[in-house]
C-alpha cells in the first residue's frame, strides 16, 4: 500500500462479539488473515475478522490475558495474562503444551522471536524473561531485570530485545552486539511498536503522548498529542507504509497522525470505552481495534 | 422306674420338678437378700434367676463370681487409657502431676489450691443453691400446696444476681439493652433541639399543640428505644412457620445470601415498593469486593486481588452505597414478625395502655422580649482590648531611677501584671502597702517609668499573643505600612512614602519600635538569609529551572522539619543526577551564607563562582554536563529522552535461539555494572589486577586438572614459583592460598562455566588478594627465616634468578649432585662417601625439604597428595624412591633459597632428562633458565614421574652415553649407585 496517499481504514466492517467483558488485545497473525483477541474473561479467541466470524477459543488462563501472540507460521500461540504464567499454545488442538511459570507478577506482554523458538515475556516484577520452546526446560533462558518498574511492553526483532517500561526507558538489548540501550523518555512507557522499516519506534506513553524516536541515535523525533492515555495500557502502531500513526483513545476514539508533522489526520469514536488495542493489518489497509466495551472492530478504508 | 431307666436312653437332662426349682429359687433370693450383704465382696457369688451358680468353664474362670474374679468393672480388665499404637501412633498425652497423684493426694492439692469461695457470687449460681436450700427447710416446715413429691428441677426457686439486680433497681428492664442511656441522651438532645426551635418559632407553637408534639417526641424516643433493645439484647421471637420445610431444616444454613433472597422476595410481596430488590449477582458477591469485573467471577479457591477489581468499571457505582444502607442485620428479626415489633412500637409495655390524658405537661416559657432598639451586632472584646492598648497614647519615656534594684524590681513587676492582668498590680499593692520599695505601685517612686515600662510589657504580651492565636497578619502589621515598618527598622523611607506618611508615622512610637524589633528577631532570625537570598545570588542564572529548584531547595533547608519530595521536574531526574545537584545546592547555599556573614566587598555570586571553582572537580563537572545535555537535547530544560548504554551479556542459549553468534564467546564475564559509587570504589583499583589474575587462576587451573602438567608442575615448583612472580606479584599467594583453603572441585565448576554469578565471588577475591599477598610474604619470609635463609624482597628475587649466570649454576648443579649422592649411598649402606655432617645434613634436609614441598607444591593438590605417598609409603620400586631422595637431599648445599631450590628442580630434571638424551636435556635446560618458558617445561615433564623413575632404572644402563664430562663423572656414580641399589634390591628380594 504505498500509493501516493494511503487511505485511512475508517470504515467499520465488522464487529466481533464474544468476549464477556474488556477485550485487552488484539492481533492479527502474521498473514493478516486471522485476527487474534484476550480478554478479562480469561479467555483467547481467534477470528476471521474479515469474514467476522469467530473460529476458536482458547481457555486455560486462571486469570485475564494481556496479551497474545502467534507464531509466523500460525502453528503456535503465546499468551500471558495475570495468572503470572505464560501459556505456549498449539493453535490447532487449542491444548496448552508448555506453561512457563517464574514471573513473580502478572505478566504484561509476549512475543515470540522470529523463529518461534523463543518468548520473551515482560512482567510487572520489572524483568523481561525469555523462554525456551525448544527445550524441556522450564527455566527462563534469560531474566533481564535492569529496569526499575513494570515492564509494560516487549517487541523483538532479529537481532533485538526492545521493551518499554513505567520507569520511563525503553531498553533495547541487543543479542549481536551485546548491548543494552536504554533510552530515558521520562514518562511510563505503555507500549512500544516498531515503524516497519525498524529504524523507529513509536512509544506510548502516560502522558497522553506518543513519542517518535530515532533507534540509532535515541533522538526524538516527533511527539503526537491530542488523545488521552493517562492510566490504561494501550496500544499504538504505525501504518504499512509509516506514514501514520495510529493510537487509541481513553474516550474511545482512535486518533491518526501524520509521521511527519504530527497533525491529527482523523479521528474518529470507535468504541464506546477505552481502546485497549490497535493492530494493522501487515499487507492491507486494515485494522482492528479493541476495547472495553468488550467488541473487537474491524475497520477498511 | 429303675428298670425304665436302664431300659431307656437320656438325652439330656431331665425336667426338674416344680418344688426343686421353687425351693432354689427360694434360696437364691434369701442369699441375695441377706448372705449378699453380708459376705464380703470377694465372697459373693452370682446366680442367675434359677439360682443357679454360673459356669464359665475352665479355662474363663469357673464359676462366675460377680467380676470379683476378674477385675472391679463389669467390662474387665480393659485399661481406659489403652489406644492402639498401630493407628494412633504418636499420640502424646497432656501428662499433669494429676495422672500421677493418688486419690488422697488430690483432695489434699485441692485444698491447697485456690478457689471461689462460696460467699463470691458473680452470676448468683450460689445464690441459686442457697435459695434451694432454704426453699427445702421451709418445704420441711410446711406441707407443700403440692401433694407427693415435687422434683427439684420443676419447682426451681430463682434468684438474680446482684448485677442483675442492681440494673433493675437503676431502671433497666429485661429485654433492653444497657447501652439505652446513650439512645436516651440522643433523644434527649434531639428533644432539646427541638424545643430550641419551636422556642424560636413562636408562630408555629401557636398553631400546632405542644401536646402534640410531646406525643410525637415520645412515640419516636421509645421506637428508637426498641430498635435499640432488639439489636443488643436478643429478643425471642417466633417466627411463624411459612415453608413446607421439614421442622429444623434450614436449606440456607450453608447460603445465607439466599435466604436474603427469599425474604426479600417475600417481603416484596407483603409489601410493595418499600424496599428496591437487591441484585442476585450483588448479594452473591457483593461481600467479597464491590467492583469485580461482571460476567464472570474468579475460582472458588482464588482469593480476590487487587488485580481482579474492574479498573475499567465506572468510577462511581451509587448501587453499592444503596445496598449498604439497606442492608439489615441479618440475625434481625424476619418479615413474619414485622407485625409483631409493630405493636411495639408504639412505646407502650405489653399489657398497658396509653392514656387517653397525659397527666405531665411539659410547662413552656415564652422567650424573652428583645428590646425594639437591640441591634443585631456583636463586639467581640478581645480584639478591643488589643486595639485600645495600641491605640493607647504611650506614657512617655521616663528615664529609670537610680537605684538599679528598684528598675529591675520595677520591670519584674511590669512583666508580671502584663502578662497576669491588672488583678496582680491591685494585689501586689495591697499586699505591699507598708513596702517602701513598692511605692512605684501608688504613685511614688519611680512611678512613671512603672508605667511606662508596664505599658511597654503590655505591648508585647499583645504581640505574642497574638501571634500564638494563629493570626498570621498581626494586628500592628495590618495597621502598619510598609513605610512605616521600615522606618522602624531604621531603613531610609524613600521621599515620597515619607511625605505621605506623616499621619500614621505618630502611632508608631519608639515602643513599638522597641516591640519590633524585639519580634522581628525572635521570629525572622532564620529566614533573613533566605529573604536576602533574590538579591545576593543567583548562582544558577543560566539555567532556569536550575535556579528555581535552588530556591526551593533553600526554603525547605530553611523550613526544616521532614521535606516532601522534590516535586516537578526534580522528580523526573535521576537519583545520582538529584543527589549530586543536592550535595551542590548545599554547597552553594554555604558559599552564600558565608558571603552575607563575611560582608566582604565581594559580591557574593564572584566569591560563589570562586568557591565552586576551588571546592573541586565535582560541582563544576556536575555543572557543566548538566549543561552540556541542556544544550544538546533542547532549549527548554528538557532532558529526554537521553540514552545511555551498558554492556549486557545475553546467555549463550539466547543468541543460539536467535541464531546470532555469541559476541561474548569465550570471554570471562564482565565486570558487573557497579550499583552505586561505593562499590566502584571499593573495587576500582583491584578490579584490572582481579581481572588478571582470574585469568591466571584459570590458566593454573587448566594445568592443575590435565593430569600430566600437573605431574610437571609438581616436578618444577621453583619455575612455577618464578614465573608467577614475574607475571605478577599477586598471584603467587593466592594460588598458594586458594590451594590451601578452597576447594578444587568447586573451583574447576567455576572455572569451567564461567557465568555472572562468579563476579561477585571474583571481586571478593581481587579485594583478598592485596591481604593474601601481604600475608603470604610474611610467611615465606618466615620459612626462609627458619631455613636461615635470606629472602629478598619479591622483585630483586625473579631478577636474580634471571641473572643468575649459566656456568655457576652448572657448578653449583655439580656440587648439589655430587651431594646429593651422599644420602642415597648412606641409605644403600654403600660405604660411607660423605661424612657424618653431610649425614646430619642430608637428614635435616630432608625434613626441609617436606616441608618446603608442603608450602611450595601445594597449589599443584594431587601431585602432592602422590608425592607425599611416595615419599611415605614404601615402595616396590626402590630406585624410585632412591631418586626422589637423591633429589631432595641435593639441595642440602647452597647459599641461598634461590639456590637451593633450582637445585631441586635441576637435579629432579636431571634425573628426569636422564631418559632423554643428554644433549637434549642440556640445552633445554638451559633455554628454560632463561625463557621461563612454561610451555617447554611443560613438554619436558609430560610423563608421570614414576614412570620416569621406572624407565630411567630400566634404561638406564642402555642409555649411557658418553656426553659432557660432568655429565659422565654424575652417570658414572649414578651407575654405581644404582647397581648397588639393585644388587640390594635383588638381595632384599632373594
Amino acid at each position: 500500500m504505498s500509493g501516493e496517499r494511503e487511505r485511512l481504514p475508517s470504515t467499520e466492517v465488522n464487529v466481533l462479539k464474544g468476549h464477556e467483558g474488556a477485550v485487552l488485545a488484539a492481533r492479527f497473525n502474521g498473514n493478516g488473515e486471522y485476527c487474534l483477541s484476550c480478554g478479562k474473561d480469561r479467555t483467547i479467541r481467534l477470528w476471521n475478522p474479515h469474514r467476522g466470524i469467530h473460529i476458536k477459543t482458547y481457555k486455560s488462563h486462571g486469570r485475564e490475558v494481556r496479551d497474545v501472540h502467534v507464531t509466523q507460521d500460525n502453528s503456535k500461540l503465546c499468551s500471558c495474562g495475570g495468572d503470572r504464567q505464560v501459556f505456549y499454545w498449539d493453535v490447532a488442538t487449542g491444548k496448552v503444551i508448555r506453561k512457563f511459570r517464574g514471573h513473580d507478577s502478572e505478566v504484561n506482554s509476549v512475543k515470540f522471536n522470529e523463529y518461534s523458538t523463543v518468548v520473551v515475556s515482560a512482567g510487572y516484577d520489572q524483568s523481561l524473561r525469555a523462554w525456551d520452546c525448544r527445550s524441556h526446560s522450564t527455566e527462563p533462558i534469560q531474566i533481564i531485570n535492569t529496569f526499575s518498574d513494570s515492564v509494560m511492553s516487549v517487541s523483538l526483532t532479529k537481532t533485538e530485545i526492545i521493551a518499554g517500561s513505567v520507569d520511563g526507558t525503553v531498553r533495547t538489548f541487543d543479542i549481536r552486539m551485546g548491548r543494552e540501550t536504554s533510552d530515558q523518555l521520562g514518562q511510563p512507557v505503555n507500549c512500544i511498536s516498531l515503524s516497519n522499516d525498524g529504524n523507529c519506534l513509536l512509544a506510548s506513553c502516560l502522558d497522553s503522548t506518543l513519542r517518535l524516536l530515532d533507534r540509532g541515535t535515541g533522538e526524538l523525533l516527533q511527539e503526537y498529542k491530542g488523545h488521552t492515555c493517562k492510566s490504561f495500557k494501550m496500544d499504538c502502531c504505525l501504518t504499512n507504509s509509516d506514514a501514520h500513526v495510529i493510537g487509541g483513545s481513553e474516550d474511545g476514539y482512535i486518533y491518526f497522525w501524520d509521521l511527519v508533522d504530527a497533525s491529527v489526520v482523523s479521528k474518529f469514536r470507535a468504541h464506546s470505552s477505552v481502546v485497549t488495542s490497535v493492530s494493522y493489518h501487515p499487507k492491507d489497509s486494515c485494522m482492528v481495534t479493541a476495547s472495553v466495551d468488550g467488541t473487537i472492530r474491524v475497520w477498511k478504508s | 422306674m429303675d428298670g425304665d431307666d436302664e431300659d431307656m436312653v437320656f438325652y439330656g437332662t431331665r425336667i426338674q420338678a416344680e418344688d426343686d426349682v421353687s425351693s432354689r429359687k427360694k434360696k437364691s433370693v434369701a442369699e441375695a437378700a441377706g448372705q449378699l450383704r453380708t459376705l464380703p465382696s470377694w465372697k459373693q457369688e452370682v446366680r442367675d434367676e434359677e439360682g443357679r451358680r454360673r459356669f464359665h468353664g475352665a479355662f474363663t474362670g469357673g464359676y462366675s463370681a460377680g467380676y470379683y474374679n476378674s477385675v472391679g468393672s463389669k467390662e474387665g480388665w480393659t485399661p481406659s487409657t489403652f489406644t492402639s499404637s498401630r493407628k494412633n501412633r504418636a499420640e502424646l498425652k497432656q501428662q499433669s502431676i494429676a495422672n500421677f497423684l493418688d486419690e488422697d493426694e488430690k483432695t489434699e492439692m485441692e485444698d491447697r489450691s485456690l478457689g471461689t469461695s462460696m460467699q463470691f457470687d458473680t452470676f448468683g449460681f450460689t445464690a441459686v443453691e442457697l435459695a434451694k436450700k432454704q426453699a427445702d427447710k421451709e418445704h420441711q416446715q410446711r406441707p407443700s400446696a403440692i401433694p407427693g413429691p415435687v422434683p427439684d428441677e420443676m419447682v426451681a426457686p430463682v434468684t438474680e444476681s446482684i448485677g442483675v439486680k442492681l440494673l433493675l433497681k437503676m431502671g433497666w428492664r429485661r429485654g433492653r439493652s444497657i447501652k439505652e442511656s446513650q439512645t436516651t441522651s440522643l433523644y434527649d438532645k434531639r428533644r432539646e433541639a427541638r424545643k430550641a426551635f419551636l422556642a424560636l418559632a413562636p408562630d408555629a407553637k401557636e398553631q400546632t399543640g405542644g401536646p402534640d408534639l410531646e406525643d410525637e417526641d415520645v412515640a419516636d424516643g421509645h421506637t428508637i428505644n426498641v430498635d435499640q433493645s432488639t439489636k443488643t439484647t436478643p429478643v425471642y421471637v417466633l417466627n411463624p412457620k411459612q415453608d413446607l420445610h421439614g421442622l429444623g431444616y434450614d436449606p440456607y444454613k450453608h447460603a445465607p445470601e439466599f435466604r436474603e433472597k427469599k425474604r426479600l422476595r417475600v417481603s416484596d410481596n407483603n409489601e410493595k415498593g418499600r424496599r428496591k430488590p437487591l441484585s442476585f449477582q450483588d448479594s452473591l458477591f457483593g461481600f467479597k469486593s464491590g467492583r469485580v469485573a461482571p460476567g464472570f467471577g474468579i475460582g472458588a479457591l482464588e482469593e480476590l486481588d487487587v488485580e481482579d477489581v474492574d479498573v475499567y468499571a465506572p468510577g462511581y457505582d451509587f448501587e453499592e452505597t444503596y445496598q449498604i444502607e439497606d442492608i439489615e442485620d441479618p440475625s434481625g428479626p424476619g418479615p413474619g414478625n414485622v407485625k409483631m415489633l409493630d405493636n411495639k412500637q408504639h412505646g407502650i409495655l405489653l399489657g398497658f395502655k396509653a392514656a387517653s390524658v397525659a397527666d405531665y405537661q411539659l410547662e413552656r416559657f415564652n422567650p424573652p422580649l428583645i428590646p425594639k432598639d437591640f441591634t443585631l451586632h456583636h463586639k467581640f472584646s478581645a480584639p478591643l482590648e488589643i486595639g485600645y492598648k495600641v491605640c493607647e497614647v504611650p506614657p512617655p519615656e521616663v528615664p529609670p531611677p537610680e537605684d538599679n534594684n528598684l528598675k529591675v524590681l520595677i520591670e519584674g513587676v511590669a512583666t508580671l501584671v502584663a502578662r497576669c492582668g491588672i488583678l496582680f498590680e491591685d494585689l501586689s499593692r495591697e499586699k505591699n502597702r507598708s513596702n517602701p520599695l513598692f511605692a512605684f505601685l501608688s504613685g511614688g517612686n519611680g512611678h512613671e517609668f512603672y508605667k511606662r515600662k508596664l505599658w511597654e510589657e503590655r505591648q508585647k504580651h499583645n504581640d505574642k499573643t497574638k501571634q500564638q492565636s494563629d493570626s498570621k497578619v498581626s494586628q500592628s502589621a495590618q495597621k502598619m505600612t510598609a513605610e512605616s515598618r521600615g522606618r522602624i527598622l531604621g531603613e531610609k523611607p524613600l521621599e515620597r512614602s515619607s511625605r505621605d506618611l506623616t499621619p500614621p508615622i505618630p502611632s508608631v512610637s519608639s515602643a513599638d519600635t522597641a516591640n519590633l524589633q524585639f519580634d522581628l528577631s525572635n521570629t525572622f532570625t532564620q529566614p533573613a538569609s533566605q529573604s536576602q537570598l533574590p538579591e545576593v545570588a543567583k548562582p544558577f542564572l543560566h539555567d532556569p529551572a536550575k535556579q528555581e529548584r535552588f530556591e526551593q531547595f533553600l526554603k525547605e533547608k530553611y523550613r526544616g522539619g521532614l521535606r516532601v519530595i522534590d516535586a516537578g521536574e526534580a522528580s523526573k531526574m535521576s537519583e545520582a543526577a538529584r543527589a549530586r545537584e543536592r550535595l551542590e545546592f548545599e554547597s552553594t547555599a554555604e558559599v552564600i551564607a558565608k558571603g552575607n556573614s563575611g560582608k566582604e566587598s565581594k559580591t557574593p555570586s564572584l566569591l560563589l563562582a570562586d568557591v565552586l571553582a576551588s571546592s573541586g572537580l565535582q560541582f563544576t563537572a556536575s555543572i557543566e554536563k548538566s549543561k552540556g545535555t541542556n544544550d544538546g537535547v533542547q532549549p527548554e530544560a528538557n532532558m529526554y529522552p537521553r540514552r545511555e548504554e551498558y554492556q549486557w551479556r545475553p546467555s549463550p542459549l539466547l543468541c543460539k535461539r536467535f541464531d546470532l553468534i555469541d559476541p561474548f564467546m569465550g570471554k570471562p564475564p564482565p565486570a558487573p555494572r557497579p550499583r552505586n559509587k561505593m562499590e566502584s570504589f571499593m573495587f576500582m583499583p583491584d578490579s584490572s589486577k582481579s581481572a588478571k589474575v582470574g585469568e591466571s587462576l584459570n590458566m593454573d587451573k587448566d594445568l592443575l586438572f590435565t593430569d600430566q602438567p600437573s605431574k610437571e608442575r609438581a616436578m618444577e615448583p621453583t619455575e612455577d614459583l618464578i614465573e608467577v612472580a614475574e607475571v605478577e606479584n599477586v598471584e603467587r599467594p593466592v594460588d598458594l592460598y586458594k590451594a590451601i583453603f578452597s576447594d578444587d572441585s568447586d573451583e574447576e565448576g567455576e572455572s569451567t562455566n564461567p557465568s555472572q554469578v562468579d563476579d561477585p565471588e571474583r571481586k571478593i577475591e581481587a579485594a583478598n588478594t592485596t591481604l593474601s599477598r601481604l600475608i603470604a610474604g610474611d610467611f615465606l619470609e618466615s620459612l626462609g627465616k627458619e631455613l636461615g635463609l635470606e629472602v629478598p624482597p619479591d622483585l630483586p628475587y625473579s631478577e636474580s634468578k634471571a641473572s643468575v649466570p649459566n656456568a655457576q649454576k652448572q657448578s653449583s648443579d655439580a656440587k648439589g649432585e655430587r651431594d646429593g649422592l651422599q644420602p642415597c649411598g648412606q641409605s644403600s649402606n654403600s660405604a660411607a662417601v660423605g661424612g657424618i655432617s653431610a649425614d646430619n645434613e642430608s637428614s635435616h634436609d630432608v625434613k626441609e625439604v617436606d616441608r618446603q614441598k608442603n608450602s611450595e607444591l601445594l597449589p599443584a593438590n594431587a601431585t602432592i597428595k602422590k608425592d607425599g605417598g611416595e615419599s611415605e609409603k614404601p615402595k616396590k620400586d626402590g630406585t624410585s624412591k632412591r631418586v626422589y631422595q637423591h633429589g631432595t637431599s641435593s639441595s642440602s648445599e647452597g647459599d641461598s633459597s634461590r639456590k637451593h631450590r633450582r637445585h631441586i628442580q635441576r637435579s629432579r630434571s636431571i634425573v628426569n632428562e636422564t631418559s632423554s638424551s643428554s644433549d637434549d636435556y642440556e640445552d633445554r635446560h638451559r633455554s628454560r633458565s632463561k625463557k621461563k618458558d612454561k610451555g617447554s617445561s611443560r613438554d619436558g615433564g609430560s610423563r608421570s614421574g614414576s614412570k620416569h623413575h621406572r624407565r630411567h632404572k630400566h634404561k638406564h644402563k642402555r642409555k649411557e652415553s658418553p656426553s659432557g664430562s660432568r655429565h659422565g663423572s654424575e652417570r658414572e656414580r649414578k651407575e654405581r649407585r644404582e647397581a648397588k641399589k639393585e644388587g640390594h634390591k635383588y638381595s632384599a628380594r632373594g
